[in-house]
C-alpha cells in the first residue's frame, strides 16, 4: 500500500441552524491514494458533499468543521493539516484549485455566467502560475482541446449560456484540471446529465486521470457510476462511513448491512420478482437514532446492542466495516 | 453589439414621435389657452378687453388653427430650425429661455446620480456581504429614513440646519453677490459650497431605494453554485466578490441611468421652488400655470427625449456588461 495522498480522520462537520446542531458529517474516516479513484456512495442527506466541501473548507455557513484532522501530502512530501488552516487564508487557497480542484454537480448554474469560459479557465491558471496572459491563453486552449471542446481557439470566447449541458460539464473539468491538481473531486459530476453524455463524461474523467495520474474523490449515489469509475468505495450513511472496501469487495461481498441492502435494491433487467427497497425511511436530521444510525432500517439489527452502542469501525479482507455484526 | 445599438436607435423614433404628440396634447388639455389667461388678467386689472385686440393676437400666436396644424408647424419648426416657438408670456424665443435652466438641471441630476452610485454601490455591497450584522442595520435604518422622507422637508431641515449652525448662505446654486458674474475661481467654489445641498437632498430616496436594490440583489447571487466554484478556485474573497457576484448584480445598476433620469427631474421640481434653483423646474411649473404652452411643451419635450437618450444609454451599458443580453 503505498503512502495515502489525503486522510481524512474523524472529520466532524456541524450546520448550527436555529432549529438545533446538524451533524452532516460525524466522524467520518477516509484515505485516497495517489493516482486512484475513491468513490464515495450514499444517498441524499449522507453527508457525502458536505465531507467533499470540508476537505477544500468550503462548507457554507452556518455549517463549520467541528474537529477532525485531514492530513494532506504536498507536492514536497510535507503534510499539512487542512482542518487546522482558516478556510479564508492564503494557505488553503494555494491548494485550492493548484493541489486540489474541484468539479461540482451544476454545470448550468457552477460557471459564471457573464465570464467567458475562456477567462474563467485562464484566470485559474494566472492566480497559481507566474506566467503571462498570452501562455495563460495558450495554455487554456489546449486544456480545452484536452477535454474534447471542437474549435477552442473559437470557444475560448464563449460564455456557459452558449453551451450545452455537457460542453458545460466538460468546460467544468477543463477548469478544475487546469493547474494539473493531484487530486480531483467530483461532487456528482454527472448527475445532471443525460445518459449518453454522463458516459461519454465519465470516459473522459479516465481518460485524463490515466494522463495526469491524479487522485480522484468521487462522489455520487449512482451505483452504475461506482461500478464504472471507482477503484475503492466508501459507502456513507448519516454522516459516517459504514464500509470501505475496493469496488469488487463492495459488489461482490457485500459486509454492512445497508450496503446490501442497497445492492439489492438496483432493478434487475428480466427479473420478475419484487424490487426490494430499504424499510422506514433516513431519520430527521435532528434526531438521529443512539447507537448504530442505521439500526431502526436494519434487518439483523441486535435489540440492546445496536440501537445502544455505537460501532467501531472494524477491518474486514479489503478495508473496514463498522457494524456490531462484524466485531 | 452594432446591429443591437442600431435597432436600440430605430426603436427610439417611434417613441420620441409618441412623445412628443403626448406632450402637445397635454399642454392643450386645459380648458382655455395663453389669451384666456391675459384676458382674465386684463380683466382683472379693470382693462377694457375688445374683442378686435383679441383676434390680432389669436392671429399673432396662431391660436386660431386646428390642433394638428398647431402641432405640425410647432414640430417642422423644431426638426427643421431648432426653433422652440416662442414664450407668450416673456415675449421671447423659448431658446432663450430653457438652455441655461436645462443644463443646471441635468448637471445637477448628472452629479446627483453620480453621488448615488458612489454611496449605494459599496453601502449595498457592505450590507449583503454582512447580512444582519450591527452596520447592516444601521444601513438599512438610514436608507429606510431616506425613502420615507419627502425631499422637500429634508430640504428645509438642511437649509434650517446650514443657515442656523453654520452660517451659510442657502438657496440657488451660487450666493447672490456671484449671480450674473462671470465664472472665476471664487464663484466654482461658493458653487460646490451650495450644490451639495440640492444634490444630496435629491439624491436621498433615490440613494436608499439603490441600496436596497443592491443588497437585495447581491443577496440573490452570493450563494449561488458559481460563487464556490470561484472559492474553490483558490481566489481570494474579495476579489471572487467583485468578479462574480456583483457583476451579475450590477444590471439593475445600470438601469437606473434610464430611470432615474425622469425621477430626479421631476423630484428636482418641488425642490428647487424650495430651494430656489435656477433650474427647469419652477420655469416649468410657472408655465404651466400661465398655459404659456411652447415653454412648458418645449421643456417636456426635452426632458423627455432626456429620459429616452437615457434610457438607450443604459442600454447599451447593460448589453457592454452582460452577454446575455447582447447575444439575444
Amino acid at each position: 500500500m503505498p503512502d495515502p495522498l489525503l486522510r481524512i480522520e474523524d472529520l466532524r462537520t456541524h450546520f448550527f441552524t436555529p432549529e438545533g446542531v446538524v451533524k452532516s458529517v460525524d466522524g467520518v474516516d477516509l484515505t485516497v491514494t495517489p493516482g486512484r479513484t475513491l468513490a464515495v456512495l450514499g444517498e441524499s442527506g449522507c453527508g457525502k458533499s458536505v465531507t467533499a466541501r470540508s476537505i477544500l473548507k468550503i462548507v457554507d455557513r452556518p455549517g463549520r468543521l467541528v474537529s477532525g484532522r485531514m492530513l494532506w501530502t504536498r507536492p514536497d512530501g510535507s503534510i499539512a493539516d487542512l482542518a487546522s488552516l482558516p478556510p479564508t487564508g492564503p494557505a488553503i487557497r494555494a491548494i485550492r484549485g493548484r493541489e486540489i480542484a474541484m468539479i461540482f454537480q451544476e454545470p448550468m448554474t457552477s460557471l459564471g455566467p457573464i465570464t467567458s469560459i475562456g477567462d474563467q479557465i485562464s484566470e485559474t491558471i494566472l492566480l497559481h502560475h507566474p506566467i503571462s496572459k498570452a501562455e495563460a491563453k495558450s495554455r487554456t486552449i489546449a486544456m480545452l482541446r484536452r477535454v474534447g471542446i471542437p474549435d477552442p481557439e473559437a470557444r475560448i470566447a464563449a460564455y456557459p449560456f452558449q453551451l450545452s449541458g455537457g460542453m458545460r460539464q466538460r468546460a467544468m473539468i477543463a477548469l478544475a484540471l487546469c493547474c494539473a491538481p493531484r487530486l480531483l473531486i467530483a461532487d456528482e459530476p454527472t448527475t445532471a446529465l443525460d445518459v449518453t453524455t454522463q458516459a461519454n463524461i465519465l470516459d473522459l474523467m479516465r481518460a485524463l486521470q490515466a494522463e495526469d495520474g491524479m487522485a480522484m474523490l468521487f462522489i455520487t449515489h449512482d451505483l452504475g457510476v461506482v461500478a464504472e469509475i471507482a477503484d475503492e468505495v466508501a459507502v456513507m450513511y448519516l454522516g459516517r462511513v459504514v464500509e470501505q472496501a475496493s469496488v469488487d469487495a463492495i459488489f461482490h461481498a457485500p459486509r454492512h448491512p445497508y450496503t446490501r441492502a442497497l445492492l439489492r435494491s438496483i432493478p434487475r433487467p428480466g427479473s420478475r420478482a419484487r424490487l426490494e427497497a430499504i424499510r422506514g425511511s433516513i431519520p430527521h436530521p435532528l434526531a438521529r437514532p443512539a447507537g448504530c444510525a442505521f439500526a431502526p432500517r436494519c434487518d439483523q439489527a441486535i435489540p440492546g446492542l445496536c440501537d445502544t452502542t455505537p460501532p467501531d469501525a472494524y477491518p474486514t479482507e479489503a478495508g473496514s466495516v463498522r457494524c456490531h455484526l462484524h466485531a | 453589439m452594432r446591429d443591437y445599438i442600431i435597432r436600440r436607435i430605430l426603436y427610439m423614433i417611434p417613441t420620441i414621435i409618441a412623445i412628443s404628440v403626448i406632450a402637445f396634447t397635454i399642454i392643450r388639455l386645459p380648458p382655455g389657452d395663453y389669451l384666456t389667461t391675459v384676458i382674465a388678467e386684463l380683466s382683472a386689472s379693470g382693462a377694457a378687453v375688445d374683442s378686435g385686440t383679441i383676434a390680432a393676437l389669436r392671429d399673432r400666436y396662431g391660436l386660431g388653427d386646428p390642433s394638428y396644424i398647431q402641432y405640425l408647424k410647432w414640430i417642422s419648426r423644431i426638426v427643421l430650425h431648432g426653433d422652440f416657438g416662442l414664450s407668450f408670456e416673456k415675449n421671447v424665443p423659448v431658446n432663450a429661455l430653457i438652455w441655461d435652466r436645462l443644463g443646471a438641471t441635468f448637471g445637477i441630476s448628472i452629479l446627483t446620480l453620480l453621488f448615488i452610485w458612489a454611496f449605494a454601490f459599496p453601502i449595498g455591497i457592505f450590507s449583503a456581504v454582512r447580512k444582519y450584522s450591527m452596520g447592516d442595520y444601521v444601513v438599512t435604518f438610514f436608507g429606510f429614513l431616506g425613502l420615507a422622507t419627502p425631499n422637500f422637508l429634508l430640504a428645509l431641515v438642511l437649509m434650517y440646519v446650514s443657515v442656523r449652525y453654520f452660517g451659510q448662505s442657502v438657496g440657488g446654486l451660487v450666493s447672490p453677490e456671484f449671480i450674473d458674474t462671470a465664472w472665476s475661481w471664487d464663484k466654482a467654489i461658493d458653487l460646490v459650497a451650495h450644490i451639495w445641498l440640492p444634490i444630496v437632498v435629491i439624491g436621498a430616496s433615490g440613494m436608499a431605494a439603490l441600496i436596497r436594490i443592491m443588497r437585495a440583489n447581491l443577496l440573490d447571487e452570493l450563494y449561488r453554485p458559481y460563487v464556490v466554484t470561484a472559492r474553490a478556485k483558490g481566489m481570494s474573497e474579495f476579489s471572487l466578490l467583485l468578479r462574480y457576484p456583483v457583476r451579475v448584480a450590477l444590471n439593475p445598476f445600470l438601469s437606473t441611468v434610464g430611470w432615474m433620469l425622469p425621477t430626479l427631474v421631476s423630484g428636482e421640481i418641488v425642490v428647487s421652488v424650495v430651494l430656489s434653483l435656477p433650474t427647469t423646474g419652477p420655469m416649468l411649473l410657472r408655465a404651466l400655470l400661465s398655459q404659456d404652452m411652447y415653454l412648458a411643451g418645449s421643456i417636456i419635450l426635452i426632458a423627455s427625449l432626456m429620459t429616452v437618450l437615457g434610457t438607450l444609454l443604459s442600454d447599451i451599458l447593460l448589453a457592454w456588461v452582460d452577454p446575455r443580453i447582447r447575444y439575444q
